[in-house]
């Protein structure tokens, strides 16, 4: 395996131990099995939770949702952005309109606007996340896959095919597209890093996953109180969105084009 | 378009239109709301006459148009509305706001800081040790979101070494007591985003490194950081601008959250309160001071890149 590939393992394997986490339990996720805020010990490798419940078994429930969320943004986003992109460097309009609709996003930090959709959609919960952050992450997704479309969209092969009367949105899906796969794989990982800090930032502020689902930034708002009792019902949620944020991060900056496009807009 | 006044009045008037375009669509995207203020604040057992007389009292049942004019042209006079519960939201904002500020001014100031100095330091040897070291650092540092950089704070500095305090209290002027209750807060929102932009400022300062003039400048024998900090960073900056701009909302945004967990007297409070309450007018002040705050950032970035593109010949 090449080393870029060797540098995606970490990412891909922890991926994996999330979605595979709620089988390898060993305790029920609402039953209390200790003191509130217990301490480590036999039984419990991590301690309780604030009800006394096992936070190992928490933990290993509480990523899946998160990362397939996370998943879906970003597959969500980068197809969008691809073929949005590659049409707006061949039609001006749509090149203007996303344009500006990048402009007024920068001006909405994300958590406002996960505030106002929450809020704007009540019964929509994790839906609701996912749909938030699929609509602030498009327009800079879109920008970045046109920055790097752009040197293409006046190369020869592509103004030929242009001009001998090819359809526009066949140009872009197989002229150009092909040709930024460096790119869509740098701008999915970036995603993916983004998707995750948005949607555990809705779970820490109660906005997606209710209690008492088992969630990693929802343990860390609930359990933050007992931190002095039971660190570890605080730190090791934090440890876990830590760990498959920084592992996809490293990942993607393994696989990115050296040059140019190495930093992708937020 | 070449003279100075005229090019920063178009700068002006371009990010004012967005801003502007943008509190329409937060304005309207409120308004989609299943239940409104009157009955999101009524209480129990409250007739519908009696609703419908508070309703009218908010000013509820006029036009949308119209409500939204009324308060748009309000705004320029520091008049934010009124929220649902009848205070006037700039005396909502008022104390708050300027504590938020305050975090997020410091953190923004040092992470300009710390990004331009690390990459600055990175760019001085590419491939060396310390540019691999910064490289893998700022790509760790930047996807951590600021809750967890925060759990990570509290148990080292409150926890293990006992040196800062875990909770804000609160001094006689409604900011914060003591200045060490800054130090966690700040540093939770700087730290992810001095990874992005340390980034950034690597990546503007490698383009550079490419351009016929440093490259002049290079094999004119320039000793290494004249030619970074004199040839290549000038260059940079705007790309490096546009990247603080950005920073901006994120920090923003990242110190409602980090508010919460330090108990920090800003506008998270307020904003949780305002959600519970489907206070519109509360939430569209929030956006409305964050977006002007950004606004302002951008349109210092412009401002840098007219300058630089215009100082080209």
């Amino acid at each position: 395996m090449s080393a870029p590939g060797l540098r995606a393992l970490p990412a891909a394997a922890l991926a994996l131990l999330a979605l595979s986490g709620p089988l390898l339990a060993p305790h029920p996720l609402d039953t209390p099995v200790t003191a509130p805020y217990a301490r480590p010990g036999d039984g419990a490798a991590l301690g309780g939770d604030q009800l006394g419940r096992d936070v190992l078994s928490r933990l290993l429930h509480g990523g899946d949702a998160l990362i397939a969320g996370a998943l879906a943004v970003a597959v969500t986003v980068t197809l969008l952005a691809a073929v949005l992109g590659c049409l707006a460097v061949l039609g001006p309009r749509l090149g203007a309109v996303v344009e500006r609709a990048a402009d007024l996003v920068i001006l909405v930090p994300p958590v406002l606007g996960l505030m106002l959709l929450a809020l704007a959609w009540p019964g929509g919960r994790r839906l609701a996340v996912t749909t938030a952050a699929v609509v602030l992450g498009t327009p800079y997704a879109v920008r970045v896959v046109a920055a790097a479309a752009a040197p293409l969209a006046g190369a020869g092969f592509v103004e030929a095919s242009v001009a001998s009367g090819e359809r526009l949105w066949r140009v872009a899906l197989h002229e150009i597209l092909p040709n930024l796969r460096a790119t869509i794989l740098a701008l999915f990982g970036l995603r993916f890093v983004e998707a995750v800090y948005v949607i555990s930032m809705a779970g820490f502020l109660q906005l997606g996953p209710q209690p008492p689902e088992a969630d990693w930034a929802l343990m860390i708002r609930e359990n933050a109180p007992g931190i002095l009792l039971n660190p570890w019902a605080t730190l090791a949620p934090a440890i876990a969105i830590a760990a498959v944020a920084t592992a996809t991060s490293l990942a993607t900056e393994a696989l990115a084009p050296r040059r140019g496009g190495k930093v992708a807009a937020r | 378009m070449t003279s100075g006044i005229p090019r920063v009045a178009v700068l002006l008037g371009r990010r004012l239109l967005l801003l502007v375009a943008l509190l329409a669509a937060v304005f309207a995207a409120t308004e989609l709301l299943p239940g409104d203020a009157a009955s999101a604040t009524s209480d129990r057992g409250e007739t519908a006459a009696g609703l419908a007389a508070r309703r009218h009292l908010l000013g509820l049942d006029r036009p949308l148009p119209e409500r939204f004019r009324d308060w748009i042209t309000a705004l320029p006079t520091g008049d934010l509305g009124t929220s649902a519960r009848g205070q006037h939201v700039t005396d909502l904002l008022s104390a708050p706001f300027p504590n938020t500020l305050l975090l997020g001014g410091t953190a923004l100031v040092l992470t300009v800081l710390l990004s331009l100095t690390l990459g600055c330091l990175a760019a001085a040897r590419p491939g060396g040790p310390v540019d691999r070291i910064v490289d893998v650092t700022a790509t760790v540092a930047f996807a951590l979101p600021e809750f967890v950089v925060s759990v990570g704070l509290l148990l080292v500095f409150s926890l293990w070494t006992g040196w800062l305090p875990a909770a804000t209290l609160t001094g006689a002027d409604g900011g914060p007591a003591d200045w060490t209750m800054l130090v966690m807060p700040v540093l939770a929102l700087t730290l992810p985003q001095t990874g992005w932009n340390t980034r950034v400022v690597r990546a503007a300062l490698a383009d550079q490194a490419a351009t016929p003039h440093v490259e002049a400048a290079v094999l004119d024998g320039l000793p290494a950081h004249r030619v970074l900090l004199r040839h290549a960073l000038p260059g940079a900056l705007p790309a490096v601008a546009t990247g603080f701009a950005t920073s901006t909302g994120m920090l923003l945004g990242g110190a409602v959250v980090v508010e919460t967990l330090f108990n920090y007297p800003g506008i998270g409070t307020v904003l949780a309160g305002a959600v519970a309450d489907r206070d519109t007018p509360v939430i569209a002040g929030v956006v409305a001071c964050a977006a002007a705050v950004i606004t302002g950032v951008l349109l210092l970035a412009d401002l840098v890149r007219a300058r630089t593109v215009g100082a080209r010949p």
